[in-house]
């Protein structure tokens, strides 16, 4: 109980950084619809090529948006060593690591809720009948992402060259979710065909039972020196 | 202290082992270029398949055995296991790398191109891309303790990814979430004959790798035995003041 | 080895790399006890409160915090201390006040907030308490420092450069804490330049020396 407490409250101050950091957190935001209209630019004018596009660039935007928000969260907590004095207190290691997951999984998810309209308008693709699970894509596919991407931006937070190699570590890990994500939501927007989608939903929720177990029990690790 | 030739001398047991590797690798080359059938469909192609797919099958053993090695690191912190693991880990990559360029010279006669976006091809590439991450961490960090644990970290967290990304891979390529995990995917019966070569390419493969794996954690044994010493002569050039109390 | 011995070090080795800087430390803190810690830039002042305060692993020997070593007992012995970054260790986009809730839920203490109107009051932040940390001045910082130090009920401060960004009055109140703290069996290791203020709250001072900790004789400058 008290272990939650200590979650919340982690969570709770890196929120507070992103509301009251306004200008970074807005960047961000915007660099995602940004990213959208930059691959919709690449693709063309082809309607139907568009429209066959749009999850996987709505799933690159946040991907992109993902690591810099992630590793975001870290550079608040390097500044003036609040990290470290964080740290000398006698909260589980576990506790910190959740409490991060969490501020990082509802701004990813916050991310996704506003870029999904956009990638509709800016792809011309149909609102699908089963939108409950492409909620549930979204919910899935950035909780995997954010739990890949809270760990290593914790692991490289420490090293030289942090801003390079955070998307070098992470991205061939979470190249499943990415999969999986783009795929469940294409064959919602494109197909409505739900039990393609709930196949690839399956591997997201594996994907993410298992890391959110492993790290969660090797974070420790990740900020000892 | 032992003199440095001595010390890098290769033991008896390690250099038979490696003499035996010789005719070893001519008879699992012998199988599968002259005494294995020719395929119904692939003719003399298949033959490339025996050194391929064992060096596949032998890669990914590697990079668990990497993840084996550094969870121990992790749990008793002794420097050998670390050595082992990093031992592992760049065999893994060499591996990795020959199963790439074996796909590649599989795929260009049999489908007139270079890369396919066949599963296990597509998973040894990111293999390729998780172990170069690997031995980055590794080479940003100076302190040899903090380096075997974060790198142990992270080849756990490799490892852990190598079934979801064969599944992706796989799915990807079918484009539907199907077919459940066949390790070499190939799934057709083999002849008896093709079946023996394909495994005892597999065994020489595992020996070769087990040889060089174990003669680089030998070196890496005694680089970390010259560290120790180095650092045990400059704690040594300042006497200890005995006990302060407070 | 007593184990209530607030600090004990048995050969403690840390190294970045290559480089050693702790080379061998043995040494016995009693509780209760004030310790000046002196060195110059480099020493391995920080190092060794990073160590005790279970940030850093050592490279070899061992430290024992009131008889829990800080590798095998981690989380023991951080129950047991509270620190003092050299910047004050805030986060620019949180209050005062929320440092102190912070505080409390990661140590699972109280949530009493007059208590905490009281406490900054005490180190002088009364009007900044619900100011974001990033208008703060750095001596400000220290002051919030010092706030979510008494907070911590600890029976180890760790200290690194108290004095340092404090103007003459935070300066005067660090010294009435640290005096207060040794009424209560406090245990506190500072790591410090200020010579005169600290050896005259000192019960002892230290020295670390290229890699090894001396005791400085009363008279002695460090």
């Amino acid at each position: 109980m008290n272990d939650l407490l200590a979650v919340l409250w982690v969570a709770r101050k890196d929120l507070l950084h992103e509301t009251r950091s306004k200008a970074t957190t807005v960047a961000t935001l915007f660099f995602s619809a940004v990213t959208l209209v930059v691959l919709a630019f690449a693709i063309g004018q082809d309607e139907s090529l568009l429209r066959g596009a749009a999850t996987g660039a709505l799933w690159v935007a946040l991907a992109f948006a993902g690591v810099i928000s992630a590793a975001q969260s870290y550079q608040a907590d390097l500044e003036d060593g609040a990290f470290d004095h964080l740290l000398t207190t006698p909260v589980p290691r576990a506790a910190v690591y959740v409490g991060k997951l969490l501020a990082n999984w509802l701004f990813m998810l916050l991310l996704g809720l506003l870029m999904l309209p956009v990638t509709f308008v800016l792809y011309g693709a149909a609102w699908p009948t089963a939108w409950p699970w492409l909620l549930a894509t979204l919910a899935l596919g950035t909780l995997g992402f954010a739990l890949i991407a809270v760990f290593y931006a914790g692991l490289t937070a420490n090293l030289r060259a942090r801003e390079s190699l955070l998307p070098v570590l992470m991205f061939p890990i979470v190249v499943p979710i990415l999969l999986a994500s783009v795929r469940a939501s294409g064959a919602l927007v494109g197909s409505d065909d739900l039990a393609l989608a709930q196949g690839w939903l399956r591997l997201l929720v594996g994907f993410d039972l298992v890391y959110a177990v492993l790290c969660t029990a090797i974070y420790h690790f990740v900020v000892e020196e | 202290m032992m003199d440095a030739s001595e010390r890098l001398r290769r033991p008896a047991w390690l250099r038979a082992w490696g003499v035996a590797l010789v005719p070893l690798f001519l008879a699992a080359a012998y199988l599968g270029l002259v005494w294995s059938p020719q395929d119904v469909n692939q003719g003399n192609l298949i033959r490339i398949m025996y050194a391929h797919v064992s060096v596949a099958w032998i890669g990914f053993v590697a990079v668990g055995l990497t993840a084996l090695f550094g969870a121990l690191f992790l749990w008793r912190g002794k420097r050998r296991d670390d050595v082992l693991a990093v031992a592992s880990g760049e065999m893994a990559l060499l591996f990795s790398a020959l199963t790439i360029i074996g796909g590649m010279t599989y795929s260009r006669p049999t489908l007139n191109t270079f890369w396919t976006w066949d599963a296990k091809l597509t998973l040894t590439a990111l293999m390729v891309a998780l172990l170069v991450g690997y031995f980055i961490v590794r080479a940003l960090i100076d302190d040899p303790v903090r380096r075997g644990r974060v790198s142990a970290v992270v080849a756990i967290i490799v490892a852990a990814s190598l079934p979801f990304n064969y599944l992706a891979a796989e799915w990807f390529r079918t484009l539907h979430p199907s077919r459940a995990i066949a390790l070499d995917g190939s799934g057709v019966t083999m002849a008896p004959e093709m079946l023996f070569t394909l495994l005892f390419n597999t065994v020489v493969a595992g020996l070769v790798y087990a040889w060089f794996m174990v003669d680089r954690a030998r070196l890496g044994r005694i680089e970390a035995q010259l560290e120790a010493e180095r650092a045990e002569r400059e704690l040594g050039s300042v006497p200890s003041g005995g006990v302060v109390r407070v | 080895m007593p184990d209530d011995a607030a600090i004990a070090l048995h050969g403690l080795v840390r190294g970045y790399g290559r480089r050693a800087v702790l080379k061998g430390l043995d040494l016995e803190v009693s509780q209760g006890k004030v310790v000046a810690l002196f060195g110059a830039n480099g020493a391995g002042k920080t190092t060794l409160l990073r160590l005790l305060a279970t940030r850093l692993r050592p490279s070899g020997g061992r430290a024992l915090v009131f008889g829990h070593d800080v590798v095998t007992s981690g989380h023991e012995v951080r129950r047991r201390i509270a620190t003092l970054a050299v910047f004050g260790g805030a986060y620019a986009t949180l209050t005062a006040r929320e440092h102190l809730r912070l505080d409390a839920a990661l140590r699972d203490t109280p949530n009493d907030d007059e208590a905490f109107t009281a406490l900054l009051g005490r180190v002088g932040l009364a009007d900044a308490a619900d100011a974001l940390v990033r208008t703060y001045s750095s001596g400000m910082r220290k002051r919030l420092g010092l706030a979510r130090l008494l907070a911590a009920d600890a029976d180890l401060w760790l200290l690194d450069e108290p004095h340092a960004a404090l103007d003459h009055d935070g300066q005067d109140l660090l010294d009435a804490l640290v005096a207060e703290a040794r009424g209560r069996a406090t245990t506190v290791l500072m790591a410090t330049h200020e010579r005169d203020r600290s050896r005259r709250l000192a019960d002892a001072s230290l020295v670390l020396d290229d890699g090894r900790l001396r005791l400085l004789d009363p008279g002695e400058s460090p």
